[in-house]
């Protein structure tokens, strides 16, 4: 199909969206559901900055896939992070220890965060490394980025709560 | 009110101030962890429109016809234009807008186009008719500088732009009195700021009367300023909003041709149009670095005293000599750091068929010190001397009046340089390191602000709420640096109030008041007097009001944590002291009805240069991979000197940050150039290091309490990068043995000088390594 | 930029999928995971009509051992599955590190066994914009009989950029290629040609759907080199696989990725360490064969001769890891 309908779940919402093939999960996110917190960067794949969770709440990069293949599926974005309007303990964390800079990296970096402790509550440096190479943040240098997840490792058991 | 540097008490202490000195988390942190901050790209206007440019393909050529009728008929097309729509419009000096008649760079503006939406604006490019007559082209330094070189333009013989020399004392004499005598060549490559929100401007042009212009800068002014001559315009008929910035690393001092572009295209079409980069026209359009070649010369007496210093340093301009400032800056710096009885400088700037340069991160400074911290530890190392030792000795102290006119109120040198020293363990590791392990050390400086030209003032406004909450309105960008943070910090301060009871209002030229912006490393030193100044004059207000309640003078009135007492009372003495809320109701509610506004501005006394001067050591250890040429930075102890830490928080974060761009720059970027191209115009192929290649960063901040900086800090912002980038520099040359020609040190260029200093050691002879001017 | 407009297609079997490959239309693009394609045709260096996407087709999911003890990995496997396979991770430690040098989490939660073995061919005059690729003119693989990379050359000369191939040859790995016409088994060695253009043998009507690998016998090492460790294409990759204990082997396979245009399986060097074993003496035997295996390297992304110096720097590392490594 060229242009079709498709059912988004995002953030728990589903939402029927008229799409075309030449937009990526991206474009529909921020150009339709003008959810502006995921940010466009390189559309590239390689500085991260778009990074969303698919259903399994792993990083994926919302500039590198194409639209129609999320139909039916669920997303998360930065905006679905906050829990009963509270912000997540990663993103309290983020604030803490000052892993925020210039922020526009800041969706995209939080998310790889998040999906690092979905995948390991309790991550090692490597787990930290590996699921944080995907996104360049310019302004941190990744140190207390590193610092915040630790953080969140150590004392939300789950990484969540 | 105008805050007088002889009004700025230093304080001995970090006793009596509340604020100041505290890990303040970012006061706009909760909207940025939760994808509410607003950057430009995240902004839709209704009608907008989406513009793209088309460039030039080619380094040089003559344009023989442009066609835009083709592109104009596209359905959705609402504007395209091209010089003959714009033929007076200057971007800079002597540089039209959109090229006229010929082209210069690869990647010139030639057209511009703004559709309904953004796959019609692509479309209508391939629509615009040019037809070039290529021209020999000069896209390297050594190529245009050949004697036989086409030259670029008729005012510029030999592709020289400009030069600038300049003696301080008498250097002829000082390196003939000098017992020895050390040259050394390097090179820099051209490299890119590489901001994390990629460049983009939204015009609304649609009233004649007023440009607003939705865009990150580093600074509103210079923004209007250009953009009203260019559109013969009063500065305050361009509107510059510039909410979040995301980041700028030196990128965004200056309006670039796609601002301009915009707003033209919006003025022609009735509609507001936004024009973003795409990934790697974010590189072709880019004002970073230039390639650059230098020549160190320093004279040392047998006791290691340094008479002497030169440096000849030879710029890639670019195809328009945009940003000159680079070019004399080396002159004033070669003076800050050390005693020395003389200093030369000679620069010049030349044209190039490639993009107009600017400066990366770490400005002139960072690259400079790069190499000639190397060649002032070859120095020391030719005298047998450490060079620990070496800096310390000839480190300039408080109070040094330098050949340059510069004076330095505080000066923490030689403790950054003794305090790395002992927490490196430096004197255990210099000389006894394993082989392919590396330490260095080295030291730099930092103006804080300073004049270039007519002024250099930072205005505040701030108003009190009757409920005692503050809304203060600055102009200076928050890029990332945490300047909004600090700002609320220092009004705080002053106004006895917890950095959660401000407010900030910034990043809107029609509502913030005069601000040069955030670079020079202005923002702490110069904005942060200007603030503290409209603190105290809201303070004052309310101090007459409250001590004609108590029967005291203004001045006996004590102000913090909320509350407002008189001095030796206690803070809660019932009915002797006030909340501030309490305080502000007084002053609203009584008879005169006053609401509390205090201003501030601030300016250097000073005719040009700098009140205050920043001043850090640092030690690098590497370690080298000699096979396959990879070098991994181990830590990085950083001393900086930066007057007093307003918010260690924000300062470990500047470090942090530069730390990493220094290390980037040294070991991994480049654009990799072919013709005037570039060839590796991404975030993949521009290396950049991430998070497997940090280094463990050790911080030591060295509080010399500045006379003028507010609460005596000086800047931290641009200060430590140039230090590291010298430190891993020196640290890698340590492991290898040899210094390094150039930067970045790639794999391949490591193995050749490894190999090279093998062939040294086996024959005991040779030539230094060759310093390759291809790129790769 | 938006993708260029083409036909998306999510068949739901594979034989919907063959179907619509049937009767080979030009411009058909296999879609994976997609973090090759739609980058590519984000620079509008694939324009394709219609694309079809394997990703979700059921008989091309899923990791599975054979009786013979071998491993049969469905080529729509994610590399974050495959690297999770608790399988994988104990009899082939090298294909999962190779697995796992791939980019970064981010892609590899997307990127397919499938689309890491068919990534396009990497050149930086062409895997650029449309507008950046104009301005120096089409080449080999966009149109013309120009190449950038070596003048001259009558092949593209692009490098094979992917980390999983030289792991999966030196493992011995055979790839299943399904069409309409039915099905065949290529070893993957075979999979890949000696052009940057046409790099495998894929024809126009068919699918790879699985990749099988022999049972895991002896030592195996997989080293990339490259300028930081996450989110990287590779400067060189090799795999290395021996039979025998301490230096003593009786078989080896040792295979070369990322700097030439398809990977190098390096027999002669192989020979000479079976015959001086993996001593000192095989090492610098076997890196003397290298030049003439090797052939003319281009200076794409790095300079040739730091390609050549690196190929002999790899060799010999994976030659002294793999020596450590117990039978």
């Amino acid at each position: 199909m060229k242009k079709g309908l498709i059912t988004l779940v995002v953030n728990g919402d589903a939402h029927e969206v008229a799409v075309s093939s030449q937009h990526t999960l991206l474009d529909v996110l921020r150009g339709k559901l003008k959810l502006m917190g995921t940010k466009e960067g390189c559309t590239t794949g390689s500085c991260g900055v778009c990074t969303v969770h698919n259903g399994r709440g792993e990083a994926v990069l919302s500039c590198l896939t194409p639209a129609l293949e999320w139909d039916c599926q669920a997303i998360t974005t930065i905006e679905g992070l906050e829990q009963g309007g509270r912000l997540a303990p990663i993103q309290q964390a983020f604030i803490d220890y000052h892993a925020v800079q210039c922020g526009f990296c800041t969706p995209g970096v939080i998310m790889s965060a998040q999906a690092v402790l979905n995948l390991t509550p309790s991550p090692s440096e490597d787990d930290i490394s590996d699921g944080l190479a995907g996104v360049i943040c310019r302004c941190t240098g990744h140190i207390k980025v590193k610092e915040a997840i630790r953080h969140v490792g150590e004392y939300c058991s789950d990484g969540k709560a | 009110m105008a805050a007088k540097p002889e009004d700025s008490k230093p304080v001995d202490s970090n006793d009596g101030l509340s604020v100041i000195g505290r890990r303040q988390p970012r006061l706009d942190g909760f909207e940025k962890v939760s994808g509410r901050s607003v950057f430009t790209d995240d902004i839709v206007l209704p009608g907008m429109l989406h513009g793209r440019i088309l460039r030039s393909p080619h380094a040089r050529a003559r344009i023989v016809s442009i066609d835009t009728s083709r592109a104009l008929a596209l359905p959705g097309v609402k504007a395209v234009i091209s010089n003959a729509d714009a033929p007076d419009l200057l971007f800079s000096d002597k540089q039209p807008l959109l090229a006229k008649g010929f082209v210069h760079y690869a990647g010139e503006e030639v057209a511009a186009v703004a559709a309904t939406d953004a796959l019609i604006a692509e479309a209508a490019l391939d629509l615009i008719d040019v037809e070039y007559e290529v021209l020999p082209a000069v896209t390297s330094l050594r190529k245009a500088m050949q004697p036989d070189a086409p030259q670029l333009h008729e005012w510029a013989a030999g592709n020289v732009a400009l030069t600038h020399e300049k003696d301080f004392g008498d250097p002829d004499g000082a390196f003939a009195a000098s017992d020895l005598v050390v040259t050394d060549d390097f090179r820099s490559p051209v490299q890119h700021n590489t901001l994390a929100e990629l460049h983009v401007a939204l015009a609304d042009f649609t009233n004649p009367d007023k440009l607003h212009m939705w865009t990150p800068t580093q600074g509103a002014p210079m923004y209007q300023m250009a953009l009203a001559k260019a559109f013969g315009l009063e500065t305050s008929q361009v509107r510059i909003v510039y909410g979040n910035v995301g980041g700028a690393f030196t990128g965004r001092g200056r309006a670039k041709p796609h601002h301009f572009i915009a707003a033209l295209l919006s003025r022609q079409a009735g509609k507001p149009v936004k024009i973003k980069a795409t990934g790697d026209e974010e590189f072709i359009m880019f004002r970073g670095s230039g390639e650059t070649q230098y020549r160190f010369r320093t004279g040392v007496s047998r006791d290691g005293k340094i008479r002497a210093l030169e440096a000849d340093v030879t710029f890639d301009a670019g195809a328009h000599a945009e940003w000159a400032m680079i070019l004399w800056l080396p002159a004033p710096y070669l003076n800050w750091l050390y005693k020395v009885d003389a200093v030369r400088y000679k620069g010049r700037f030349i044209y190039t068929n490639t993009v107009p340069k600017g400066s990366h991160h770490g400005g002139i400074f960072g690259r400079l010190s790069a190499g000639w911290m190397q060649h002032l530890n070859h120095v020391a190392e030719q005298l047998g001397m450490d060079p620990a030792e070496f800096h310390r000795i000839n480190a300039i102290d408080p109070g040094h009046h330098a050949l340059d006119g510069s004076d330095f109120a505080s000066c923490g040198l030689k403790e950054c340089i003794d305090k790395v020293v002992e927490r490196s363990r430096w004197k255990d590791k210099y000389g006894k390191l394993p082989p392919w392990r590396g330490i260095g050390i080295d030291i730099g400086a930092q103006a804080s602000g300073g004049k270039n030209a007519a002024n250099d003032t930072s205005a505040a406004m701030l108003k009190v709420a009757d409920d005692g909450i503050v809304t203060l309105y600055t102009g200076i960008p928050d890029m990332g640096q945490g300047s909004h943070t600090v700002m609320g910090m220092i009004a705080a301060e002053v106004l006895g109030i917890e950095p959660e009871d401000i407010r900030i209002v910034g990043g809107d030229s029609d509502i913030t008041p005069f601000d040069w912006g955030a670079f020079s490393q202005r923002g702490t030193f110069t904005t942060g007097n200007a603030v503290k100044a409209a603190a105290e004059d809201a303070r004052g207000q309310l101090a007459e009001i409250i001590a004609g309640l108590l029967g005291t003078a203004p001045g006996n009135l004590q102000f913090a944590h909320r509350r407002v007492w008189v001095q030796g009372e206690a803070p809660e003495a019932p009915g002797r002291s006030f909340s501030f809320r309490e305080a502000i109701g007084k002053a609203f509610n009584g008879v005169e009805g006053r609401s509390i506004m205090g201003r501030g501005f601030f300016n250097s006394p000073r005719q040009s240069g700098s009140l205050a001067y920043s001043f850090g050591a640092q030690v690098a250890e590497v370690e080298v991979d000699p096979e396959s040429g990879a070098v991994k930075v181990l830590k990085v102890t950083a001393a900086h000197d930066l007057g007093r830490a307003l918010n260690p928080l924000a300062v470990e974060g500047q470090l942090d940050g530069q730390v990493f761009s220094g290390m980037s720059q040294v070991l991994y970027e480049e654009c990799r150039m072919d013709g005037g191209q570039i060839l590796n115009p991404s975030r993949l192929e521009y290396k950049l290091p991430r998070t497997y290649e940090l280094p463990e960063v050790e911080y030591i901040l060295v509080e010399t309490i500045d006379p003028y900086g507010p609460f005596g800090a000086k800047e931290v912002g641009e200060g430590p990068i140039v230090v590291t980038m010298a430190a891993v520099a020196n640290a890698v040359a340590n492991a290898v043995g040899e210094m390094l020609p150039q930067i970045p040190m790639t794999p391949w260029r490591l193995l050749r000088v490894i190999r090279y200093r093998k062939r040294r050691a086996a024959t005991g002879t040779g030539a230094g390594p060759q310093v390759s001017l291809t790129s790769t | 930029m938006l993708l260029p407009e083409h036909d998306f297609i999510k068949p739901r079997s594979l034989a919907e999928g063959l179907a619509v490959l049937r009767d080979a239309p030009p411009g058909v693009r296999l879609l994976g995971g997609g973090t090759d394609v739609v980058f590519n045709m984000r620079c509008r260096l694939m324009t394709p009509d219609t694309v079809l996407s394997l990703k979700d087709l059921p008989e091309l999911q899923g990791v599975a051992v054979l009786p013979d003890g071998s491993l049969r990995l469905g080529a729509a496997s994610r590399l974050t599955d495959l690297i999770a396979n608790p399988v994988l991770r104990e009899r082939y430690p090298a294909l999962v590190k190779a697995f796992r040098a791939v980019a970064s989490r981010h892609v590899r939660n997307l990127a397919t066994l499938g689309g890491n073995l068919c990534l396009d061919t990497r050149c930086w005059f062409t895997n650029q914009t449309k507008e950046w690729r104009d301005t120096k003119g089409p080449c080999l693989k966009t149109g013309t009989d120009a190449c950038h990379a070596i003048q001259g050359s009558p092949i593209c000369v692009a490098l094979n950029n992917a980390d999983s191939p030289p792991a999966l040859i030196a493992l011995g790995a055979t790839a299943k290629l399904t069409s309409s016409r039915g099905e065949r088994t290529v070893a993957l060695d075979d999979f890949y040609r000696e052009d940057g253009i046409r790099h495998t043998v894929l024809e126009p009507d068919e699918i790879l759907t699985a990749v099988t690998v022999p049972p895991a016998t002896g030592r195996q090492v997989f080293l990339k080199e490259t300028a930081r460790q996450g989110m990287d294409f590779s400067y060189g990759a090799i795999a290395l696989v021996a039979d025998g204990q301490g230096t003593s082997t009786s078989r080896v396979r040792v295979v070369l990725g990322s700097l030439t245009t398809s990977p190098r399986v390096l027999s002669a060097a192989a020979e000479r360490l079976v015959a001086l074993g993996l001593g000192d003496d095989g090492i610098e035997a076997a890196c003397a064969t290298l030049r003439d295996t090797l052939g003319p390297l281009t200076n794409l992304y790095s300079p040739a001769a730091y390609k050549r110096e690196l190929a002999r720097t790899l060799l010999r590392k994976a030659v002294l890891a793999l020596r450590e490594m117990p039978a």
